[in-house]
């Protein structure tokens, strides 16, 4: 694996917490003394919450899918009056 | 060509798992939502976002024993109603162990949400690796095959060469959209 990818590998382990605590405290003091690598850590972070985020957004449409699938098709008519039918007052 | 055949598959069993659940656990969540004068509308976004981090839930903790996952999920529903409830006159978070699971429904940021069209469209195969390695938590056997890669060895590697890709044009857009780097 080349260097740059290494790298992205040591920083996933820290910030998924994955490496021992003496390399977690290694891995804090080169930060402080590498900018660089700071600012790589930072991106890669937003990175994971926005791979999370895109998960999610997929998955709910997945959901949605299966909703309009039950409230629209024949095959589900009788679990369709069921539910409509329990917010007709 | 394979590779879109086992996205199939994969969308196919999730397409199944919802379906079931959608059916054993809907009704009586919707009837705890009307029974407090909800909408239909509200029961839904409500079940919904209750699949959403209940498959999460599922996915973190593969060794969770649910004992009934119906009554498990209107338990998510509930709590999600009652902050629905709570947030509209503002309050303060209720120490709920669910409570930090909750955020389904956050208020993305409008730099983040035009960044994630972008990834979406402009490197959809990686942001799919990702999704299914980091947020379904396939195992990377499966991922290989999946994705069409020779063994675990080449899809590692390939997850981090995304990964870079991905953290590249995040810092190159976040540049752009300035409220992303808040």
């Amino acid at each position: 694996m080349r260097t740059s990818l290494h790298e992205i590998k040591v920083i996933e382990q820290h910030l998924l917490q994955r490496e021992p605590p003496e390399e977690a405290l290694i891995f804090e003091a080169r930060m402080l003394l590498d900018a660089e690598l700071k600012e790589k850590v930072k991106w890669q972070n937003k990175t994971y919450a926005l791979v999370q985020s895109y998960g999610r957004k997929q998955l709910k449409a997945e959901i949605d899918a299966v909703h309009q699938q039950l409230f629209t098709t024949t095959k589900h008519r009788s679990f369709r009056q069921k539910m409509l039918s329990l917010f007709t007052k | 060509m394979m590779t879109q055949k086992y996205l199939e598959q994969a969308g196919k069993a999730r397409e199944t798992f919802f379906l079931r659940l959608y059916q054993k656990a809907f009704p009586i969540t919707a009837k705890y939502i009307s029974q407090r004068g909800g909408t239909f509308d509200e029961a839904k976004d409500i079940f919904q976002d209750a699949l959403v981090l209940y498959y999460e839930k599922v996915l973190t903790e593969k060794d969770a024993h649910i004992q009934n996952e119906q009554i498990y999920i209107l338990g998510i529903a509930k709590h999600l109603w009652l902050k629905k409830c709570r947030s509209k006159p503002q309050t303060t978070e209720l120490d709920h162990p669910a409570a930090e699971a909750v955020a389904v429904e956050e208020d993305e940021a409008p730099a983040a949400h035009k960044l994630l069209q972008f990834l979406a469209t402009a490197g959809e195969k990686c942001m799919e690796m990702l999704r299914a390695f980091y947020y379904d938590k396939l195992p990377l056997s499966e991922i290989a095959q999946n994705f069409g890669y020779s063994g675990i060895r080449s899809a590692t590697v390939q997850k981090y060469k995304c990964i870079e890709k991905v953290r590249d044009t995040v810092k190159e857009k976040s540049l752009s959209y300035e409220d992303f780097l808040a």
